[in-house]
């Protein structure tokens, strides 16, 4: 049988077992349920809210109520008059809700809390129509041509957003999307590291390796895994894309067919890039208690670039330093599909990271087999990248150090690992605090800050129980 | 036959195997003996290409094992090992079929082993869930479900019950009436000695000693001399080729070069008031390897 045949035979084992797992069919529901949620309800909430009540009490102008409703109309809000004959009625039905706002003599409006601006521009303004009308009536003008005069003049307003096109929320939808691209390369990445050192741990390897060429065990593990992800994702962006057709409330140029797919596409590349690295580096552990120990840098790298694109992107999607991190392999998938969502980019530049990420990926295939190759047979303490590349087989012994391993095995130590929680962390305040900083959201700069803690606290957490 | 051909290969500044040249033949049991680290371990793993040798060759039929030829071979490595959550008749088919057997012959195999080895019942559970001993059983039906023509097992005994041991000892024998070429290692030599037909002893990776049992044992210069007696011990030291090697009340074991004469011991022994037993034997297999390990 061919390399090709049994890839596929590991391939469909790995679907085959991992899709049986209640983790993958509740990951599946979920993500699902909420990406409908996020495209959907807003426009739900949005169209039931736009009709108004307007309590009346005192004098008041007799053309007052029928000028506040074509105003109304103008504004494409509908509102509905209640006139109320002492003031305690009108404010205990203000406060019980049934009116949004109280017009008391034409001279006052009450509120329950917050003004509304919207509706109290249309209050005051019909208010100074009606009076402008009984001043002209009185001045001997026509009414007529009064109202002709005063006939209202709708004023729409627009978020234009920070690229021509798109809107603000476009830019909300866009880092969504970015952060499940990034969670799914994360997830499905973990998967084949902690797959790779299972069956190193296990020693089914060598029972596998007898029968299978290393890269095809390597290749199919990637293959199978990708696949399962895959499908995850393109249920769940078929979900979004569906739920975003019938709201026209909604207007999300980002939430596209197209810029789906695209999302779909990047998760494909950067998941082959990452767990080819993930791969080579699980299977320099032996034990699954040093798994994250071996990845950890991969996975800093990967939450560094995440945040330095969303910042970037936040800032300036058309930027140097935007543009520089979605062509660099390694951000590219974190970087790439945002600035393709808010149309940031020109025709050539998705093309060109496509190549340069292939590229990529066929350079770590051949590195990555090499290494997994050479360390997946060798038990004992966790093998070191570098003498991993150059032995075949058993140790290496006598091999001087280098740079390379002097940082790898640097980073794999618990102090290492500390110093690098303590970085991230860092930079996840910074990147909340530069957020605020041209946001003023506090929802929004919070994100980074919460998300850091929280990934670090995972990684740590996986390092620790086993260790 | 399964041949190895002057097979070297390096661990860094260690030499795990440095001309090892032996071979096993289809149809008989191969015992494969050595001291720990002597590169027995390295040398079975090279026939399943899991370590490239430096120089020399291992060849199957006379060609050059490649891994479309390896679909009839099957392999228990010493670390045993099978994914703990998956299910026993799931992960038999998966491996078999790994192996590029068609599923349905590979079920086929399978379900007729589970059977004979008692496991028939438990073919649906998962492997962490079955015994010790149940996992060793499945770990030989997943070296077996390729209807392997060359049997490689790297220490098949270690960790067996006695029974354990007498039954898979009667499958390796009945997997050889029926033309299978098997080779294991084993440090158990009294077993290998009633199993095997063929030996190979390993030592520091270079062959020591081969080939079938018997002849070895009776090419040896040396014969073993047991004599149970009473009376007066006899003067064996008055022979040359002789060498005394146990010597207690009424009992004396000789080792004796085959060139001596037996009518010449014999009559030393008239001096003594009665000879209750006498044995002239080729030396064990015990013998043997102490012998060629120790040289």
């Amino acid at each position: 049988m061919t390399g090709w045949g049994q890839g596929w035979l590991v391939a469909r084992r790995e679907i085959r077992e991992r899709s049986r797992t209640r983790g993958f069919r509740v990951s599946l529901v979920l993500m699902v349920v909420v990406v409908v949620a996020l495209v959907a309800l807003p426009g739900l909430f949005r169209s039931g809210d736009t009709t108004k009540t307007v309590g009346v009490v005192g004098t008041t102008p007799l053309t007052f109520t029928q000028l506040l409703v074509a105003q109304g109309d103008a504004a494409d809000t509908g509102i509905e008059v209640y006139g109320f004959d002492a003031l305690p009625t009108g404010q205990e039905a203000l406060r019980d809700h049934q009116v949004d706002v109280l017009v008391v003599n034409t001279r006052t409006l009450q509120w329950r809390d917050k003004t509304d601006p919207s509706l109290q521009t249309l209050i005051t303004t019909a208010i100074h129509v009606s009076v402008v009308q009984q001043r002209a009536a009185a001045a001997g003008i026509d009414s007529a041509t009064t109202a002709e005069l005063l006939a209202p003049v709708p004023v729409s307003n627009t978020a234009i957003g920070a690229v021509a096109g798109r809107s603000a929320g476009d830019a909300t939808a866009a880092a969504l999307m970015t952060m499940a691209l990034m969670a799914a390369i994360v997830i499905y990445g973990n998967l084949v590291l902690t797959g790779v050192v299972e069956e190193k741990s296990t020693r089914v390897v060598e029972v596998l390796l007898a029968r299978v060429p290393a890269r095809a065990l390597l290749a199919g593990k990637v293959v199978g895994i990708g696949l399962l992800g895959f499908f995850q994702l393109a249920v769940t962006a078929l979900a979004a894309f569906v739920a975003s057709i019938p709201g026209d409330s909604v207007d999300l140029p980002a939430v596209s067919g197209g810029v789906l797919a695209w999302v779909v596409a990047w998760f494909l590349l950067g998941y082959a890039l990452y767990a080819m690295m993930y791969g080579a580096l699980g299977s320099l552990a032996s034990r699954t208690e040093d798994a994250q120990n071996v990845a950890g840098p991969v996975s800093y790298v990967m939450i560094a670039g995440y945040w330095a694109s969303l910042f970037a992107i936040s800032q300036d999607p058309e930027g140097l330093w935007s543009r520089l991190l979605s062509l660099f392999p390694a951000t590219a998938p974190l970087a790439m599909p945002g600035r393709i969502a808010l149309g940031a980019t020109t025709w050539w530049e998705p093309l060109v990271a496509v190549a340069l990420i292939l590229a990529a990926i066929a350079g770590l295939v051949m590195v990555a087999g090499r290494v997994y190759g050479n360390a997946i047979l060798h038990s004992g303490a966790t093998l070191k990248l570098r003498d991993a590349w150059r032995a075949s087989q058993g140790s290496a012994r006598g091999a001087t150090s280098t740079q390379v391993e002097k940082v790898t095995q640097m980073l794999s130590t618990p102090q290492a690992s500390r110093i690098l929680a303590v970085a991230a962390i860092v930079l996840g305040v910074l990147t909340s605090v530069v957020i605020f900083a041209l946001t003023r959201d506090v929802v929004w700069s919070l994100v980074p800050l919460l998300l850091t803690i929280g990934a670090v606290r995972g990684l740590r957490h996986r390092a620790g129980r086993h260790g | 036959m399964l041949r190895f051909e002057g097979a070297v290969k390096h661990f860094g500044a260690l030499t795990a195997l440095d001309g090892c040249t032996f071979v096993a033949r289809p149809g008989r049991l191969t015992g494969f003996l050595g001291p720990n680290g002597a590169g027995k371990t390295t040398a079975m793993r090279a026939v399943f290409g899991l370590v490239t040798l430096d120089a020399g060759t291992v060849t199957w039929r006379g060609d050059p094992i490649r891994a479309a030829g390896r679909s009839r071979f099957g392999y228990m490595p010493e670390e045993r090992g099978l994914y703990p959550r998956m299910h026993v008749r799931e992960q038999l088919l998966y491996l078999g079929e790994l192996c590029g057997r068609p599923a349905a012959d590979v079920g086929r195999v399978a379900d007729r082993w589970l059977e004979q080895l008692g496991l028939s019942s438990r073919a649906d559970a998962r492997v962490d869930e079955l015994s010790h001993g149940n996992q060793q059983r499945v770990q030989l039906i997943a070296a077996l479900v390729n209807q392997p023509d060359v049997l490689v097992l790297d220490e098949p005994f270690a960790g067996l019950d006695p029974l354990a041991m007498d039954a898979m000892g009667g499958l390796l024998e009945e997997l050889a009436t029926t033309g299978v070429t098997v080779l294991f290692s084993s440090h158990q030599l009294d077993l290998v000695e009633d199993l095997c037909h063929d030996v190979v002893i390993l030592d520091h990776g270079r062959v020591v000693l081969a080939g079938e049992l018997e002849e070895l044992r009776a090419a040896s210069t040396q014969r073993v001399v047991d004599i149970r007696f009473r009376g007066r011990e006899p003067r064996w030291g008055e022979l040359r080729h002789v060498q005394v090697r146990e010597s207690s009340d009424g009992h004396v074991r000789l080792s004796v070069d085959r060139a001596q004469h037996l009518q010449a011991l014999l009559a030393q022994l008239h001096g003594s008031d009665e000879v209750v037993s006498f044995s002239y034997q080729p030396p064990t297999l015990s013998d043997l390897f102490t012998r060629a390990v120790a040289s």
